[in-house]
């Protein structure tokens, strides 16, 4: 599996609901796939997409706020989930796409190969899960709509040559309208 | 006697700053003691976090405070240029000044000395609080982020431990 590929797969499960992105290929293929109001797109920060989706979550306990990261950037903030661990959020999904390597930089790998980052997730208090094929996938988003408490969803894929088109809004824009998404009843 | 950093706590809060994040600073204790008294402090493992942190919240409507050290500052460097700045997220940065006094502590006084031009080369309005002109600083600041502006406001460190 490759990432374009399965988050295709999570984003048939998502609808209007908020989305950070993390910086890089991930917010790429978000923007290829399903541009929308509610998806923030953290071009910069590297790292944060996780702190950001906290503080998101923290202010919105009715909406479920989507997280969508990479190996890379959660290894270089493993801190965030320390404190989403402390704070406990019940509505904060962190998907974690893995594919041991820092893809945006050239392809780099990094420690995710022999550190398995869902047990980190373990011990912050997240509800795991570790997926390698897209039954499980499939399967594992069914099964978190019933889900009271931080999820994180380990999808494991391999490094791919489909680079998606750069984030062509501007960031203020960015902001405006997700702040805007937040505010709609739903 | 009420400390003014006390005195700011409670102007923060009587002025809609909702949040306050951060990671402790010595400098800084009486403020941050007082918001952890009120339950109203978030600690961070690392002041990116936080800043990263504020910025989901102001995104949700709900103005943010970020505290740190100046050393902690100097790690976010990049967090304030590439999100707070790039994308206009206002926040209040408090600042704690290690390297003010010539003779602080030696890992102190490079980043005590850049500190000031650092603030000017990366655009942050920045006010340097006194027992006296806290008040007027700290209405600077609301104005700013009324505004969506980030701004930093700098406590000397003028004690020894």
């Amino acid at each position: 599996m490759i990432r374009k590929e399965v988050m295709k797969i999570v984003l048939d499960h998502i609808d209007s609901q908020p989305i950070i992105s993390a910086n890089g290929f991930i917010s790429r293929d978000l923007f290829e796939l399903k541009e929308k109001n509610s998806n923030f797109y953290m071009i910069g920060s590297m790292g944060l997409a996780s702190s950001i989706g906290l503080g998101v979550a923290l202010k919105n306990p009715r909406k479920r706020i989507y997280v969508f990261d990479g190996d890379g950037n959660i290894l270089m903030n493993l801190g965030s989930l320390v404190t989403i661990g402390y704070m406990r959020p019940k509505n904060i999904i962190h998907i974690i796409f893995d594919n041991q390597s820092h893809e945006s930089t050239g392809g780099q790998p990094t420690a995710s190969n022999k550190i398995e980052i869902s047990k980190f997730g373990k011990i912050c208090n997240f509800k795991t899960f570790v997926v390698s094929n897209t039954k499980s996938l499939k399967n594992c988003l069914r099964q978190i709509k019933k889900i009271n408490q931080s999820i994180m969803i380990v999808i494991k894929i391999s490094k791919s040559n489909i680079q998606s088109q750069r984030v062509s809004l501007e960031p203020e824009f960015i902001k405006n309208r997700f702040m805007d998404s937040l505010n709609e009843k739903k | 006697m009420k400390s003014f950093q006390t005195k700011i706590f409670d102007f923060f809060q009587k002025h809609d700053v909702e949040n306050f994040i951060g990671v402790p600073d010595s400098t800084l204790k009486e403020f941050i003691s007082y918001g952890l008294k009120k339950k109203k402090i978030i600690v961070t493992t690392r002041e990116e976090e936080a800043i990263g942190i504020a910025s989901g919240m102001c995104l949700s409507g709900s103005n943010s405070l970020v505290f740190m050290q100046n050393a902690g500052f100097a790690n976010s460097l990049s967090t304030i240029t590439s999100l707070v700045e790039l994308y206009k997220i206002p926040i209040i940065f408090l600042i704690g000044w290690r390297g003010y006094l010539k003779d602080d502590a030696p890992e102190h006084s490079m980043i005590g000395k850049i500190q000031p031009d650092l603030l000017k080369i990366i655009e942050l309005p920045t006010k340097t609080l006194s027992s006296n002109n806290w008040k007027k600083s700290c209405e600077w600041a609301i104005k700013k982020i009324q505004n969506n502006a980030s701004c930093a406001l700098i406590v000397k460190r003028e004690f020894y431990d």
